[in-house]
Parts: structure tokens; sequence; C-alpha cells
């Protein structure tokens, strides 16, 4: 059956049901995509429990930061409602029943995270506070009409979740029939209140909610209702026609922001030992830049390092290796010949190859077996390494997010990014960093080094036994210090009153000439010596553990390093690929005769290549007919003249209907539009080449 | 943005237009074969260059003023600087890169500043070319050969490399989306013949002139759930088709869809309907887009509903089925599409009425070399259907002409005098057609 046709838009293809395929495999495809399918079961097996860990982790973490907000939600539902049920008699709260008790809740601009959100939050109501929950959106309710159905349906749909035991024939009734108003809402709750009344509350569901429970409504993404249907839905709720916002009793909830968000998902995913896979220091950027510029979705983040994920192992066959170092190890052992092979052409591998003796080289070159055992070793140390990196990073974190100015960043990942690009040490930023700590107070400098302690005292690397004695020495030190501190105290003090007791001006003169010599050769004070020395080991953890990744021998199993891939795919830039296609073919089609240099365009370009090149020249309004015979001289230069008439008149259509066809391409891609202001005109609409 | 120049400078700019053209036909004339010699805008690659270079940007705008005193104004003051000032060899690509932004920001201003258009008069008509209609004009395609051909078919090979991979990405819950200048039309056809065979799969022409949001959920719910009844709304039929996705998991669908970004599709409502439809874990979607503003359409929320994965796809291939149905510019307006509506409209009718749109349709075309034809009056009207034995009353008159235009069969206008004209909206040769078609059927 052909997908062409002039009186229809949309074809179905059904295959018959014998030659259906049943449920085909995404690990199959996962095969068929790797031509070389070097272990691609096991690599898929690996992605996607994977995955899935971090999916849970995500959700977890998500789950975590909305707590608090939840608890306060609901707090403060069962206050309204058992305030308002508690004190029907006085006056006060008579005045209140006519309003509602609205809660508003912020989430910041990243309304693509809101889903999630909005979904746990009434799962948590309807678990917490009332079976009776209704979650609207805006985009299904263009009226108020549509508003009610939404909502009947969705209360008394959960209604039915309550008693699906009893038999009630007026659940049966599909909610197209029920007539959707106000009253019928109040008799259906009338209803359901006198029978869980009369009830025990036997079920386990009712007996955790409150006696009568409230209705709860969730408008999801208020603004975008239209202002009529609001305006309605609470008038009639209420049943005074007051004016509206009167009606609501608001309370403002702030929900957690999305930067922090992001600074929680990042430390849960990336700064753990806990998953193998790695993300390098340029794809974190995009993430982080595409995070930052362009959405501030969390939601779009995890997608991203999804797709990281997906194609680390799909593009790297010894991602089969980026697992648990216990499992890695147990995989080494069953590699393949040319798995081998694939080891000895990583980069990195071969720095390392070439840095041993040569006997060694030769057997690390020849021998599989030994080749394994090596690589045993290496991911071993790579699992140290990766211990030991976290650790010192939130260290060296403690230290530069409370400098002035932060010269490495205020988030920890914009330090994580930077010890990753190269060697942090190096870096301009670094030195101003260090110079800057040298000169913090002790008071701060205690409370970091006791943080780091903590940080040390908590991670799982082995090395750090020595560390955390040296710091508890520090420490002891400083302490020590201020017992002496009186004594030098008392120094100054009395250097202060000899100055005070010399009323001479020229004796003046010359105690504060020595005052001033004796402070620019002043040996340094046991503090700063001690801070010197603090600051130093911090210099030497950071030299010793904060090497880059990509110096370290196999990081490219652990490593996702194709950044450009994410950009293309997270980030595509439609426009400039249809401009440089339509400018410079060669980028494309492989062609030496389109090769050009200097930006022009060879004749001999395709149609809509030339068509385009000439409508640039033009100004607002372009005249077909001069355009047709700037083609056609472009094009007739290429064919070169022909002097059959009949021929040539031919090849005159022919061209004629290749520039119309030009000619509505770029109507299809939106360069041009038909224009009215003048006969066999069109307009141009974009400036500049772009 | 703001012009350098004060208000007389404006005036100035508008003076010079015409001088730069032809000088810049001058130049193009000189150089090889009319084509421009300016060299690709490679600014567009990075934002971040473009920024950094806006501070400099306003110092040259500075420099331009000064410059704009000193000359006097035969020249623009862009010109006049590159022409003077000889840059070294280290900063020349920054001042070209900044001289291009500048010209850009002019070219705009000079295309826009006046109300005035400066294009010849000149017309097809007297060119004494034929419009060709659709089917000639794709004999003629045919027989000019495809440029390039086999670096186009090793660029698609490139593509279809990909299948398999985008097979797993549907799988995992990703979309895609295909962008980059050429028809991806086969190519997605390629991808439905050679993956898609043995499951469930909808194609979506989005350049098909009628196409809707409803359409393409009929079909769905017709045709794939095989439900049988009607919808009130295509929000309740969307809620019926993502009720029953996700009761029968083993249901599953791949949905493709050409130019989403199509007239007809690329509206708010229907955008949010296919996102919303796109956002299934069992519905598959690979869409392709053309337009340059097509990213446009979506906002965050409709983008993380798609769940997009684009990939660029640069196929050179013509457009050829997706400007088939444009009524372009230059292609002889061949109405056959109204023609077939005519038709079908018309064949359900009482031969009365048939008679009636007929008697319409005659006097029209005797007018149709009067430009000033305003149509037939619906007095005249009712007489020449009495005389017919059409009609015995105006009111049957108005009962069937109502009819007529609830299907957009003719048109009505008060002319000046406050009779009432009617009209058939269709070109005359269509009508033409139409009666050779009719006498036939007759």
């Amino acid at each position: 059956m052909s997908t062409c046709s002039v009186s229809k838009g949309c074809f179905v293809f059904k295959p018959s049901p014998k030659k259906r395929r049943v449920s085909p495999k995404t690990a199959e495809y996962f095969k068929e995509a790797n031509n070389d399918s070097e272990d691609s079961g096991l690599r898929f097996a690996t992605c996607q429990s994977l995955w899935k860990q971090i999916k849970s982790e995500t959700e977890q973490v998500q789950e975590e930061l909305n707590k608090q907000l939840f608890d306060n939600l609901v707090s403060f539902l069962r206050r309204s409602h058992s305030e308002f049920q508690e004190k029907t008699t006085e006056w006060t709260c008579r005045m209140k029943s006519r309003e509602i008790p609205t809660a508003a809740l912020v989430l910041g601009v990243n309304v693509t995270d809101h889903d999630l959100t909005f979904k746990s939050l009434s799962e948590v109501l309807q678990n917490n506070i009332t079976p009776y929950v209704a979650l609207l959106q805006a985009k299904d309710c263009p009226g108020i009409k549509n508003l009610m159905q939404k909502l009947m349906g969705q209360l008394m749909n959960c209604c039915i979740d309550v008693d699906s035991s009893d038999e009630e024939d007026y659940v049966q009734v599909s909610q197209h029939r029920i007539r959707c108003s106000m009253t019928s809402l109040i008799s259906w709750y009338e209803n359901i209140t006198k029978k869980t009344d009369s009830e025990t509350p036997s079920k386990k569901r009712i007996s955790r909610h409150l006696q009568s429970p409230p209705v709860v409504v969730i408008f999801k993404d208020m603004e975008s209702f239209t202002t009529k249907v609001l305006q309605d839905f609470i008038g009639i709720s209420s049943l005074l026609p007051h004016s509206v916002s009167s009606l609501l009793c608001i309370e403002l909830f702030q929900s957690l922001s999305c930067k922090e968000h992001l600074s929680t998902i990042i430390d849960k995913l990336l700064l753990t030992t806990q998953f193998a896979f790695k993300l390098s220091e340029k794809v974190l950027q995009v993430l982080i830049n595409i995070f930052l510029y362009h959405d501030f979705s969390v939601q779009n983040f995890i997608k991203g390092f999804q797709l990281c994920i997906v194609e680390h192992f799909h593009s790297q066959p010894l991602s089969v290796l980026c697992c648990q170092l216990v499992e890695a190890k147990k995989r080494v052992n069953s590699l393949s010949h040319s798995q081998c092979e694939n080891i000895r052409r990583l980069p990195s591998f071969r720095r390392y190859v070439e840095s041993q003796v040569s006997e060694k080289q030769i057997a690390l070159l020849t021998a599989d077996n030994f080749l394994k055992e090596v690589i045993q070793k290496l991911l071993e140390d790579l699992h140290v390494y990766h211990e030991n990196y976290v650790p010192v990073l939130r260290c060296l974190h403690v230290f530069t997010s409370s400098l002035p100015k932060y010269p490495l960043g205020k988030q920890i990942r914009e330090l994580h990014c930077a010890c990753l690009e190269n060697r942090v040490w190096e870096t301009e930023e670094y030195e101003s960093s260090l110079q800057l700590a040298r000169m913090l107070n002790k008071s701060d400098l205690v409370t970091m080094l006791q943080k780091c302690v903590e940080i040390f005292v908590s991670s799982s690397g082995k090395e750090f036994d020595k560390v955390v004695e040296k710091l508890k020495e520090f420490l002891a030190q400083f302490q020590k210090l201020e017992a002496g501190a009186c004594q030098e105290r008392g120094e100054s003090v009395s250097s202060q009153k000899e100055l005070q007791k010399k009323t001479d001006l020229y004796h003046l003169q010359k105690t504060l000439l020595e005052l001033k010599e004796s402070r620019r050769s002043k040996k340094l004070t046991k503090f700063e010596m001690l801070r010197f020395e603090v600051v130093d080991f911090i210099d030497n953890l950071v030299r010793n553990y904060l090497v880059p990744a990509d110096h370290k021998t196999l990081h490219e199993i652990m490593y996702f390093n194709t950044a450009s891939a994410l950009r293309e795919h997270l980030n595509a830039a439609p426009r400039i690929a249809l401009h440089t296609a339509l400018n410079n073919p060669y980028c494309y089609l492989k062609n030496q005769a389109l090769k050009s240099d200097g930006g022009s365009i060879s004749n001999k370009a395709p149609d809509i290549c030339i068509v385009y090149k000439l409508h640039l020249e033009c100004g607002r309004l372009i005249n077909l007919v001069d355009w047709l015979e700037a083609f056609s001289t472009v094009v007739m230069a290429v064919e070169g003249t022909n002097e059959d008439a009949a021929a040539s008149d031919q090849v005159d259509d022919i061209i004629h209907a290749r520039f119309i066809q030009a000619v509505s391409e770029l109507e299809l891609l939106g360069f041009i539009k038909p224009s009215k202001q003048k006969t066999d005109h069109v307009a141009r609409l974009t400036w500049g080449g772009c | 943005m703001s012009q350098p120049e004060g208000k007389g400078g404006a005036a100035l700019e508008v003076r010079f237009v015409p001088d730069e053209d032809v000088l810049k036909h001058i130049a193009d004339d000189a150089g090889t074969a009319g084509l421009g010699q300016r060299p690709p805008d490679t600014h567009l690659e990075s934002e971040s260059e473009y920024s950094a270079s806006c501070s400099e940007e306003e110092e040259e705008e500075e420099e331009q003023k000064e410059a704009n005193t000193v000359v006097s104004g035969r020249k623009t003051p862009a010109k006049t600087k590159a022409a003077s000032t000889p840059p070294s060899q280290k900063t020349l690509s920054k001042k070209m890169k900044d001289d291009k932004m500048s010209n850009l920001v002019e070219e705009y201003f000079e295309a826009h500043s006046s109300s005035k258009v400066l294009t010849s008069d000149r017309t097809l008509q007297k060119l004494h070319k034929r419009r060709l209609n659709q089917e000639t004009l794709r004999d003629l395609l045919k027989k000019a050969p495809l440029a390039f051909a086999p670096e186009i078919k090793e660029l698609n090979q490139q593509h279809e490399c990909l299948f398999s991979k985008w097979m797993l990405q549907l799988h995992l819950g990703f979309n895609i989306v295909l962008y980059g200048l050429g028809s991806k039309r086969d190519l997605l056809e390629k991808f439905r013949t050679s993956v898609l065979q043995d499951s469930v799969h909808l194609v979506v022409n989005g350049y098909f002139p009628s196409i809707t949001v409803r359409s393409i959920l009929n079909s769905i719910t017709e045709e794939v759930l095989e439900h049988i009844g009607t919808f009130r709304s295509p929000l309740d039929q969307l809620e019926f088709i993502m009720k029953r996705f996700k009761e029968d998991s083993s249901l599953e669908l791949y949905v493709l869809i050409h130019n989403l970004d199509s007239q007809m599709l690329r509206g708010e409502r229907s955008q949010q309907i296919l996102a919303q439809l796109s956002s299934l874990p069992s519905i598959y979607l690979i869409a392709s887009v053309d337009h340059i503003n097509a990213p446009l359409m979506w906002d965050q929320a409709k983008q993380s509903l798609y769940n997009w994965l684009w990939y660029e796809t640069t196929t050179f291939s013509p457009y050829v089925e997706e400007t088939s149905y444009e009524n372009s510019l230059l292609v002889q307006q061949s109405g056959s599409l109204a023609l077939s509506s005519l038709t079908h409209v018309l064949r359900s009718l009482t031969p009365n009425a048939r008679g009636i749109f007929r008697l319409l349709a005659q006097y029209q075309l005797e007018n149709k070399d009067n430009p000033s034809y305003p149509g037939l009056s619906f007095q005249d009207f009712y007489q020449q259907c009495r005389e017919a034995f059409l009609v015995n009353s105006d009111l049957t008159l108005r009962a069937q002409l109502t009819e007529f235009r609830d299907h957009k069969l003719i048109r009505t206008k008060r002319g000046a005098d406050g009779v009432e004209y009617l009209l058939i909206p269709v070109d005359d040769s269509t009508l033409t057609d139409f009666l050779e078609k009719e006498d036939e059927d007759v």
C-alpha cells in the first residue's frame, strides 16, 4: 500500500496477527544496532540494570525533597478541615466557612518537573487525608463544563476505589450520564459521608482518613486556566456570588529550588562510588549548561543522563566492564581475544604500555592471560582512585566554598568539573584560592578542619586513617595555640603601652619606625605557621588524589566522553544544519565539483542551493521573473549552449520546472512566502542568513 | 537595535539603497557565475562568539558614528571603514565578523526602512511563459536528472545505518525527530518498510492539506483499536486512547509523521494532543520537521512530553511529495482538489439543486471576461430559476442557497447598492471543467 494519496493523510498498517512480532525485545535492537555483537547481551543487561538503579535513586531523592513540603501541606489540610468541623457554631468560623481553605504551591519555573510532584502529592493526600482528591489540569479544562465533568469523574472514580466491594448502583452510571453540577456533587458527597459514618470504619483505608473526609481539588498550573473558568468554579463551589479572591483563604507553600534538587542529584549519581558509570567533564558541562541556560528541568537532566548511559553502552564494546568491581573482575576473565585487542587499542592503555619495561610491554601486547591480570589490577586502581577522589573533592570544596568570590566556584559540581578538566593545581584559580585560604581566620579554619575530619571518617577510602590522624593533630595544635595566644597578646599590649608613655616627638617617631621594622621582619606567629602547614597539607592531598580521570589508565571503560553526540541529540540546532546545507553543500555531498573557497558556491550546486543563494541578494520582496532569469543564467552556464532551438525550448521548460520546484521548497522551509503587494513577487522572511 | 545615525542619517540610508544594489550587481557580474561572493556566515556556529563580540560591536558603532560625520555620505559607513583601514592580519577575522554583524543589522534595516520596494516590474505574463500545471511540472522534473545522485545515495545510506539505533531508542522511551535539508519522506518510508513491516504502524502525511489531529485520532481509534463510535471532543478521544493503551500492555503502535510542522498540525492544540499521545510508553513516534522555525512550536511542557532525540538527516532529496499539494506561486492552480469536492457535494444534491448551481456557474462563466463582475444578484437569480422551473418561491431558493453556503460552494456579498450578489469562489477553469463533467453525466 502506498502512502501517497490525494484524498487521505493517515494510513494504518496492520500486519496479520500471525505475522505480527510477539513483543520484540529491546535487547534485540541493541544487538542489531551493534554489528560487532561483542558481549552485547551482557552489555545491554548491565545498561538496563544500571539505569533502573539510577532511576530509583533519583525518584527517592525527589521523594525526600518533597517530603517536607508535603508534610506541611498535609498538616495544613488537616488543620483547616478540623477547624471547620469543630467550631461550626462560632460566628467567625461561619464567616470562614464561606471561604475555601486554599494552599498555594509555588514550584518554580521548571514546569516539566511538576508532573511527578503532583502525582506523588495526590498519592500522599489520598493516603493520608481523604480519598476524594481531584487533580485538574488546564489543558483538560477549556470550559467550566469540562472542568466539572473532569472533577466529578475523578471524584467518583476514587469512590469506586474505596468501596469496590459494595455494589452501588450509582457507581455504575457512566460519568457522561451524571448531570455534572454542583448540586449533584453535593448530594453525592452527602450520600457518601452518610455511608461511611453509618458503617464501622473497618476498612483500613478509611480509618486512616478523617471523619467525613474533605474533598481536595488540585489545580495544576493555575495560571494557564482561563480566568473565567476559575472564577465560575470558585464562585459556584462556595455557592456565594462574592468577589472571588475573597472566597479563598490562601496559605503559601514553597518548594525547594530546582538548583538544590540538581545538586542533590549530582551528589547522589556522580559523586559516589555506587555507580561505576561516570561522565566526563565535557559531557557533564553540556548537561549542566542545558539545565542552566535552557530549562531548569531536573527531569531533562536525568533524561540526558539516560541518553549518556545508552550511548556509552552502545558505542563502547568494553563497557561490559563498567560495573561493580567484583563483577568486573569476574568478567575480565571471560573476555574474548578481540575484546583484549580492544583494550590494547585504548589510548590510555597504550600510554600505560609505553611506560612499562620492554619485556612487560611484549607480554601485555601478546599474552591475553597476562593482560587480563593486569586489567584486573588496573580496574582496582581505578576503583581506589574513585574511592579517594570523592572525599578529597568534598574536602577541597569545604575550603573553596567559603572563600570570598569563590575562585573555584560555589557549587561542588563546578569544582568537580574543574578537577576533571585538567590538573586543578595548575590553574590560576586554584593558586588564588590557596592564597585566600592562607588568610582564613582561626575559627573558620577549625570548623573546616572538623568538617574534613567528618568527611574522611565517613568515607570508604582505606588510605585516610593517616590523613584523619594528621587533621586531628592539627586541631589539637590549634587548641594549644589558644592557651599561648594570651601570652602573645600580653606582649603586644606592652609595646602599646610603651607607645603611650613616650611623649617626646623624636622618640615617638623612633619607636614607630622600630615597630614598623619589627613588623616587617617579624617572624610568623605560631598560628600563621600552622595555617601554612594546614594549607600545604590540603594542597598535597589535592595533588595526590584529584588527578583528572582521563590521566588514569582504562578510564574509557567508565567515562562517557562523546559530548558532541549528546549536544546533537538533545540540543540540536536545526537552523544551523539547514543553513550549512544550503550555503555549503560540500559539507554533505562530497563531490569535488562542489568544493568551494571563500564562501561562494559552485554553479553546479543543487538547485535549491542556487536559488537560496540568489535570494540572499534580494531585499524584502523578490521579483519571480528576475529570480527565474538569474537562476537560468547560472544553470545554463553549466549546461552549455544548445544550438537546436526546439531542444533549447525544452531545456528552458525543464529549467523553469526546476526553478518552480526549488522555490516551493524554499517556501516549505519557511524562507519565503507569497506576497500580494506586487504581482509575481514573494516576500523574504529571513535576514542575514538567520 | 539602535541605529547609530540620527533621523537624518536614516534618510540618507534610504537614498542609497539602490546604489548599493547596483554596486552589488556589478560586483556579482564581474564574479564568476553571478553568485554572491559572501563568505559563509560562520558566526552562526557558536552563540558564545556572538555574545563575546557584542561589546566590540558597540565600539564599532561608535567608530561608525565618527566615520559618518567625516565622510559626506556617498557610501555607507561600514564600507568606508572596510576600505579605508586595512586591518592587520591578526585582527582581520575578528573585524570581518564584526562587519558581518553590523552588515546583517544594516541589511535588515535597509530592507525595512522604506515602504517602497525597489524591484523591477516584470511579470510572468510578459515573459510569455505558460503557467505549468502540476502534471506537466512533474513530467518535466522527471526529465531533469537528479544532480549528485551517488553522493545523495551515500548520504542516505549513512542515515539508514541508524535504523536499528532508532528502534532501540524508541523502545527506551525516547521519540525521534529528524531535521535537515531535503525530503525525509523516502528515508522514513525505507525505515517503515525495512523495520516496521511486522508491527502495527500509522503513517501520517503532515503535508496533506486537509490533515487534522482528529483524523489522526480517528485512524487510531477506528483502525488500530477497532472501536466503533464517535467522541464528543478530541480530548475525550485522546483519553480513550490513553486508557486503552495503558490497560493493554501488548498494544504497541509506531507513528510516523512526515512534516510534523506542517500548516495543519503546527497549532498549539494539535501539538498538545500529539505530544500527549507520544508520551505514552507504548506509542513510538518518529517525525520529521523542515520549517526553519519548527522548534518554536514546542514549549518546555510539550518538549518534555515528546521527549525528543534529535537526529540530523540531511538528504538533499527534492521535496516532491511535500510540495505537490501546495498551490505554489508559479504552478497553475489546477484546482483538481476543488473540482473533486465540487462534484462530490453536488452529487449528493437533488437534481433541482444541481440545476440551480449550474445556472449560477454558467452565468459566472459568461461574465468571466468582465473584471468588475460583482456576481449574480439574488433577484435576477430568482427570476432565472423560476423561468427554468427550478424553484417556486424565493424561500425555497433561499433554503437552497443556505445549503450551498454551508458547503462553501457559494459566497454572498452585498454590493454598494445593498443588493445581495452571489459568487462561486472557484477559478474559471475549474468551473469549466465542472460544467463539462456535469454535461457528461447528464
